[in-house]
């Protein structure tokens, strides 16, 4: 810092404060670029799904001269496409469930009770996250082996469940912490006993939270690739495995559209529908920020 | 806030934190033991430091630093986009809120599909070649999927990871007071000298942990590298489940797995540290 105690130069207000000159040409160039790197890749990727395969896209069409659902209608007649959805669909919600169940009295204790070694616990669980997700699911196929859980149904769920733990914790923790704590001295002084003060304030109070910490679950529980790889096949396919099968090796482009839209969709419906509920202070304590 | 008592502590910890520590511990467990010959599927189970022998090989040592090369410039690459935006974004102006929806599709895109929409433009016949074909650049398509550097799965882990690096940075370098800045200014500091001695220093622990957090993410990733990674040298994760899965050399996949978990539980660490960092600056 020394060199910036050089002596003041009488500076004018206007460029004492050059950030507040917010450049709209700056503004609208960088919101240009980020349309064009964000949108392009998804349009094309949405678009091919519905190229007629009679009719080819390549330069210089901008557009498909033909489009038709024959690729969508190809891929569930000849895909197990629909019997993924359903086990992805359905293993999402339980799997959402069984972490919100398991969080509860955890994220409580983290969230409003202090102890020795806290900030470690809150750190450590989010360990599931960030170790490298293969690894984890590769070596935990023995356990599910030895509890009769691999290639099953519950394992799936089980499986899920472990992943969507974190980030339930997480969010939860945050918003135990963030019920006032004159509220509840407050309903204890009315003689409020534990159950009512569970029930009365701080469900109500971490719906919130709750909310925005199940569409994590439930995102993380659709896109989970690694344990439903291991544990699920070969008996049960997810969207992602599907998906998984037509890139690789044997990049089917038509196919692999039509599966990306049906793994996309739920999500960008979630993103938008539940914006308001998806604060930066939750996805920035899901993610990790500490 | 209070203090529990510890048989409470444990009962509230168990079906949590005690559910997650349960599955690490059998991942990690059944990892190292059967990197020292325990559990061996297909012969005598025993101690045994043979496999970690053959991890000792060029073959390995490719793989090892193809992975690192792929967590490296995936985290830096990712940088250097989320780094200049979140700086950017603390102004106001009237495309935020826009920018920051836009943002946000990436951050909610599966891997997979993210995979899928950029191998898809990438490709040898995809959308960038044909139109540079066309355009007369370039005289053949350029193959770009599957090169020895991981071209393409570098691209896919920026693109997915911009929207993730920007969230955590921003929530830094959004505490970082204003006032430190007009000070600055008001002293005569160019804006270079503001960004140099002021705003970075600051917004370095998030800067780090972002970097951390992609790094791992990338080096040991299966998925990204067996759409778009090459064939030689394979990734360590996709190395790992072939042996495994293919080769059924599970003690051998075991080596590789408690390779990339030892480099990834550095990173971790380092994490932390930088967490409680920043959790003493803020307090």
């Amino acid at each position: 810092m020394s060199d910036l105690a050089v002596p003041a130069v009488p500076t004018t207000a206007a460029s004492a404060r050059p950030r507040l000159r917010a450049g709209g040409l700056l503004a609208g160039l960088t919101t240009a670029l980020l349309l064009v790197w964000v949108l392009v890749p998804l349009g094309m990727g949405l678009l091919w799904s519905f190229v007629d395969p009679s009719h080819s896209w390549s330069y210089p069409d901008t557009f498909p001269s033909a489009l038709s659902f024959h690729n969508w209608s190809s891929v569930f007649r000849v895909t197990n496409v629909l019997g993924a959805i359903q086990v992805s669909f359905s293993v999402a919600p339980l799997a959402t469930l069984l972490a919100f169940l398991l969080s509860l009295p955890t994220a409580y204790l983290l969230g409003r009770y202090t102890f020795p070694g806290k900030e470690t616990v809150k750190i450590l669980i989010l360990l599931p996250i960030m170790l490298p997700g293969m690894v984890i699911a590769l070596f935990l196929s023995p356990l599910f082996s030895m509890l009769g859980l691999a290639q099953t149904y519950a394992g799936l769920v089980i499986g899920h469940a472990f992943l969507g733990i974190p980030y339930m914790l997480r969010i939860l923790t945050v918003s135990f912490e963030a019920v006032p704590q004159d509220v509840i001295d407050a309903a204890e002084n009315l003689g409020a006993s534990r159950w009512t003060l569970f029930a009365e304030v701080f469900i109500p109070l971490i719906m919130p939270g709750l909310f925005a910490a199940a569409i994590f679950t439930f995102i993380t529980s659709l896109e989970e690739f690694n344990l439903s790889f291991v544990i699920g096949l070969p008996n049960y396919q997810t969207i992602p495995t599907i998906l998984y099968g037509f890139l690789g090796r044997h990049f089917i482009r038509t196919d692999a559209s039509v599966v990306s839209a049906i793994l996309m969709l739920p999500n960008i419906v979630l993103l938008f529908a539940a914006e308001r509920f998806l604060k930066t202070e939750y996805l920035a304590s899901a993610f990790g920020k500490m | 806030m209070r203090r529990p008592s510890l048989s409470a502590a444990i009962v509230l910890m168990l079906p949590g934190a005690g559910f997650i520590a349960l599955f690490l511990a059998a991942a990690l467990g059944m990892s190292l033991l059967q990197s020292v010959g325990y559990y061996n599927m297909t012969g005598p189970s025993g101690f045994s430091l043979q496999y970690w022998g053959k991890v000792f090989s060029s073959q390995v040592w490719d793989s090892f630093v193809y992975s690192v090369w792929i967590g490296t410039a995936s985290a830096f690459g990712t940088l250097v986009l989320a780094y200049p935006l979140a700086l950017f974004l603390r102004r106001r102006t009237p495309w935020n809120a826009f920018m920051n929806t836009l943002l946000r599709v990436p951050l909610f895109m599966p891997a997979l599909v993210a995979a899928f929409i950029l191998v898809n433009i990438m490709d040898y016949n995809g959308l960038i070649n044909g139109t540079l074909v066309g355009l007369g650049l370039i005289e053949k398509p350029v193959r770009m999927l599957r090169n020895e550097w991981g071209a393409i799965v570098i691209l896919i882990q920026i693109w997915k990871n911009v929207p993730f690096q920007l969230l955590i940075i921003a929530s830094v370098v959004q505490t970082i007071r204003t006032d430190i800045e007009e000070a600055a200014y008001n002293l005569g500091a160019g804006r270079f000298e503001v960004f140099r001695h002021i705003l970075l220093p600051l917004s370095m622990p998030g800067i780090m942990i972002a970097v951390v957090l992609v790094f791992i993410g990338a080096f040991g990733d299966f998925a990204i590298n067996t759409i778009a990674g090459p064939t030689y040298p394979p990734p360590l994760a996709v190395l790992m489940v072939t042996s495994a899965n293919l080769m059924q050399e599970w003690n051998f996949a075991a080596c590789i797995g408690v390779l990339i978990m030892a480099v990834s539980i550095v990173f971790v660490f380092l994490y932390t540290r930088l967490a409680r960092a920043i959790q003493e600056a803020e307090a």
